[in-house]
């Protein structure tokens, strides 16, 4: 993609290839290249053929699972009925994805406007994160077609799993609302953004309750199992902020992490207004996600003091635990607060990919690793489980490639009605406007070690 | 509701006494054997040589309780049976019912608040609990199922034993 | 009323948020001591032999699948087993010190809890605590989530996990369909040859059980396990020895598990009322005097922070 840009070919990025001339669908979906260009660029990236294994391997075990059913593809296991689909993939996915709540409250609610260049990308990545995460359900289910049952055919109303399923399909809904903004302008549909625009702050504050109250609920899940999940990973009055509260850190430093991946391997997809506001905007992302961080270990620490558990802090169980809070919390602690004063970037995106890792072990070691830590045996996923797990993942970021090369995120749609509005000018002449010339070069010079790399 | 015959239909250990004393007390008539299970159908009916643990055994009351032979020394018993005479039943099946649980039994215990032994156990319970208690305190006698009772080929259905039992599967392997 | 129902009540009430978290507290003080007619089983682990009759009787009830081994083959005492799709009932040997006889025996099945946790965290309400005591489910609703397998603190579900199309979950239903709801107790007692297992009132065992302990209590640990624990259970345990030697755990305590999830139950109906109001009081406040959509970027210190909650 990167040279072929380089040879001069037009990404799209409005409604009309040249003036009078709107761009087709097709033309869309290939980004502007030629059939044949955009085979090229495919099979020319070395990570598509890492997916092409991965598939080529996991697809069939995946469709295998649904045929022979899930104990072929897990140890069918009565003591540990959740494995790695929900360990990982639904309580490490679904606080990964706070992302779109907070930066929809920040810009919306809070009046940031100046995060605005990575809001969408952060509302995309709640939305797929959330998408995938019910994929991973729909993997782990015994009779995935039942899903929509607790919302019309029989309800529990005292479990918390149903306030989980009612706010995560609800907030998808709320998602899809707020990301639909980017495709209405992609597809060139000005009316349903503006509709969708008017009913922003109704959304973004929907919401933030519903993530508060499904980012809690899904901590609280634990508290159904107190003698099962160890009482270091375990508070029943604080499971659910627990939970909560490191969402949030694990949302933000997913935006930094997304966009740092973002500008580096799609770096022509990315307009001036992004680059330019990149580095800035992470350090004040970061900042937020230290705050987090922060009171996530101070909570984290008063809910050992509550139930007075330091004594476990001796075990080998508190040594594991030691480390997921000082790799996990610590670290990056340390790490954001001394990149944020030294404005030094690559610790704090170094500190953002820690947090994520710090958050998914937290989720990972309550639902999996430690769960049933009374239990003489540990239980090692499968190996299909954990294929079924990476081919997922792999398909997420398909669809996460497939929709930033394509719909508005990182890169403002030029429309003809913008300039209609009062301030739009101005917007067009300092950002869109010189990024057209300037931004071929920047693209052919950074290009060259990378295109010499693959 | 016709709980007694479901029971036995059911119920496949149920214990019968074939041979009732006509009339109690020592001495008066004592069975030598006694036909036991008879209508069990998961194990085969045995004859019980009730002779031969009157032999072995030191006291009536050993099995009896109170009801014939020497007084009890259980102090829980004596509390009440110590000037109790022999008494008029002393048949297994004349105190334990066979049905302990049916609907009636519940209901009946339910209508006698005042009835001491309110947990008594069933027929079978009682002589099972009698037999293999003894048999394992006194490491004497037979305390396996079949060490007492052969099992019918009902019973070697019911437990999968016997040419009943699980046929290992080719190939196929359980995790 | 049952917490259950009140429960349902708070969070129906909470999702019209019509009502703050005051609610939370308010009724769910008590516990549900189960229905007054409610059966259960006292399993008098002193008599237990070990001879897996219960287990063959549950299989055939049940018509569960044919077995590994057969019923009368001890060698599976050897290692411990837990209760699956093919077993709804399984006897576990213990060796136990203090005990004159070496080994002990326990069945294991649902204990059919009063305030039970499968089904309180069952979001299709599959789950159904019966007037009898039984805590029966119904498959055809249940989605597959097995949270009840989370949820029960005796790890009792097991799940179908080999069928493809209609895998379900597997556990003791107390042989609602077939005897208990026509006022026969379950497969299990009816064979048991030990009387090891009492069928009768839950609230009549309890005294029966005490009443054994009182006469002989050389014979009995003083507990009744499951009258208290988890808020109380239709099946209940006495044994000669303290129940953690028979593998039961001990650190249940008393609650029921839905106790322990009232904290976070209780937030919601707070949550759903005050953030609306909350968020777009401060939505009015930081956006006043200024422009509804994005205005100058450059009007914003880079370094303010982002304010997240």
């Amino acid at each position: 993609m990167k040279s072929l840009i380089s040879l001069g070919i037009k990404t799209v990025d409005s409604h009309e290839k040249e003036p009078g001339r709107p761009w087709t669908l097709t033309e869309k979906l290939l980004l502007g290249l030629t059939p044949q260009q955009y085979l090229l660029q495919a099979v020319r990236n070395p990570f598509n053929w890492f997916l092409a294994v991965v598939f080529a391997i996991g697809i069939p075990i995946l469709l295998g699972r649904f045929v022979f059913g899930l104990s072929w593809v897990t140890h069918s296991s009565n003591d540990y009925p959740w494995g790695m689909f929900l360990g990982f993939g639904l309580f490490a996915m679904v606080p990964l994805s706070s992302s779109g709540f907070q930066m929809g409250t920040a810009c919306e609610v809070f009046g940031r406007h100046d995060l605005e260049p990575l809001e969408r990308i952060g509302l995309l990545n709640g939305l797929l994160g959330y998408f995938f995460a019910v994929v991973y359900l729909l993997a782990d289910l015994g009779q995935p077609w039942r899903l929509p049952y607790p919302m019309v055919v029989s309800f529990g109303p005292a479990a918390v799993l149903f306030l989980v399923a009612w706010h995560v399909s609800t907030y998808l809904s709320v998602q899809v609302a707020e990301v639909s903004t980017s495709f209405f302008e992609w597809i060139g549909f000005p009316a349903g953004k503006r509709a969708v625009r008017k009913i922003t702050l109704g959304l973004t504050v929907a919401g933030i309750i519903l993530s508060t109250l499904h980012q809690g609920a899904l901590g609280a899940l634990f508290t159904y199992a107190p003698g099962k999940v160890h009482p270091l990973w375990y508070s029943s009055s604080f499971q659910w902020l627990h939970f909560f509260v490191s969402s949030l850190p694990g949302g933000l430093c997913m935006v930094i992490a997304v966009s740092t991946i973002a500008s580096r391997t799609m770096t022509w997809r990315c307009d001036e207004r992004f680059r330019q506001n990149l580095d800035r905007l992470t350090v004040s992302i970061a900042k937020g996600a230290a705050m987090g961080l922060a009171t996530y270990l101070t909570i984290k620490l008063i809910g050992i003091a509550h139930d007075n558990e330091w004594a476990y802090l001796a075990t080998g169980w508190g040594a594991w635990f030691l480390l997921e809070i000082g790799a996990g919390v610590i670290l990056p602690l340390g790490l954001f607060a001394y990149g944020i004063r030294n404005q030094k970037l690559p610790v704090i995106r170094f500190a953002a990919f820690t947090t994520i890792f710090g958050v998914v072990l937290n989720r990972v070691n309550t639902a999996m690793i430690t769960f049933n830590w009374k239990l003489p045996y540990r239980e090692i996923p499968h190996w299909r489980e954990a294929v079924i797990c990476l081919t997922i993942f792999c398909i997420y970021l398909v669809v996460y490639r497939f929709i930033l090369y394509r719909l508005p995120i990182l890169y403002q749609w030029r429309s003809q009605e913008e300039p209609a509005l009062a301030h739009a000018p101005a917007r067009e002449t300092q950002h869109t406007m010189p990024a057209e010339p300037i931004a071929v070069p920047a693209y052919r010079s950074r290009l060259v070690p990378e295109t010499e790399k693959a | 509701m016709k709980s007694d015959r479901s029971l036995q239909a059911l119920i496949p250990l149920l214990l019968l006494l074939a041979v009732l004393l006509p009339a109690a007390g020592w001495g008066i008539s004592v069975p030598d054997s006694i036909i036991l299970n008879k209508n069990g159908a998961l194990y085969d009916q045995i004859s019980f040589d009730h002779a031969r643990h009157i032999r072995v055994t030191k006291e009536c009351s050993d099995c009896h309780h109170h009801t014939t032979g020497t007084l009890v020394e259980d102090p829980n018993c004596i509390r009440c049976h110590r000037n109790s005479g022999p008494s008029q039943t002393v048949s297994c099946r004349g105190c334990h019912t066979p049905d302990p649980f049916s609907a009636k039994s519940l209901r009946d215990k339910d209508h006698a608040p005042k009835t001491y032994h309110l947990d008594k156990p069933g027929l079978k319970g009682a002589m099972h609990q009698s037999c293999v208690g003894c048999h394992t305190k006194s490491k004497k006698g037979p305390t396996t199922c079949t060490g007492c009772h052969p099992r019918s080929a009902a019973g070697d259905a019911f437990y999968n034993t016997g040419e009943y039992a699980p046929k290992p599967k080719a190939g196929k392997s359980g995790h | 009323m049952k917490r259950r129902d009140f429960l349902k009540v708070c969070l129906a009430g909470g999702a019209a948020a019509t009502f703050g978290g005051a609610c939370g507290t308010a009724r769910a003080g008590g516990s549900f001591e189960g229905y007054p007619d409610g059966m259960g089983v006292l399993v008098d682990t002193t008599r237990c032999i070990g001879c897996r009759s219960c287990e063959a009787a549950c299989n055939k009830e049940q018509k569960m699948p044919e077995p590994k081994k057969p019923f009368d083959d001890m060698s599976v005492f050897n290692q411990p087993r837990r209760t699956d799709e093919t077993a709804l009932t399984v006897v576990n040997r213990y060796e136990v010190k203090e005990s004159s006889r070496g080994q002990m025996y326990r069945k294991q099945q649902c204990n059919h809890c009063n305030e039970p946790a499968c089904l309180t965290s069952c979001f299709v309400n599959a789950y159904t605590k019966t007037r009898e005591g039984a805590v029966i489910y119904n498959g055809d609703i249940c989605v597959g989530c097995r949270n009840c397998m989370i949820a029960c603190p005796f790890n009792i579900p097991g799940y179908s996990y080999s069928s493809a199309f209609n895998p379900l979950v597997k556990k003791c239903i107390f042989c609602y369909d077939t005897r208990l709801k026509y006022g026969k107790p379950p497969a299990c007692v009816d064979i048991c040859p030990q009387e090891a297992l009492t069928f009768g009132h839950r609230k009549d065992l309890i005294k029966t059980a005490h009443e054994r302990i009182r006469e002989t209590p050389d014979r009995y640990y003083d507990h009744v396990y499951g009258e208290k624990e988890v808020g109380g259970t239709g099946w209940l345990y006495i044994s000669s020895v303290s129940p953690d030697q028979l593998a039961m755990d001990t650190s249940l305590g008393n609650e029921p598990i839905i106790s322990n999830v009232k904290e976070f139950l209780g937030t919601v109906p707070m949550v759903l009322s005050i953030w609306p109001a909350l968020f777009s009081g401060i939505h009015l406040l930081a956006t006043r005097n200024k422009d509804h959509h994005d205005n100058d970027t450059s009007t914003h210190t880079p370094g303010q922070e982002d304010g997240t909650p």
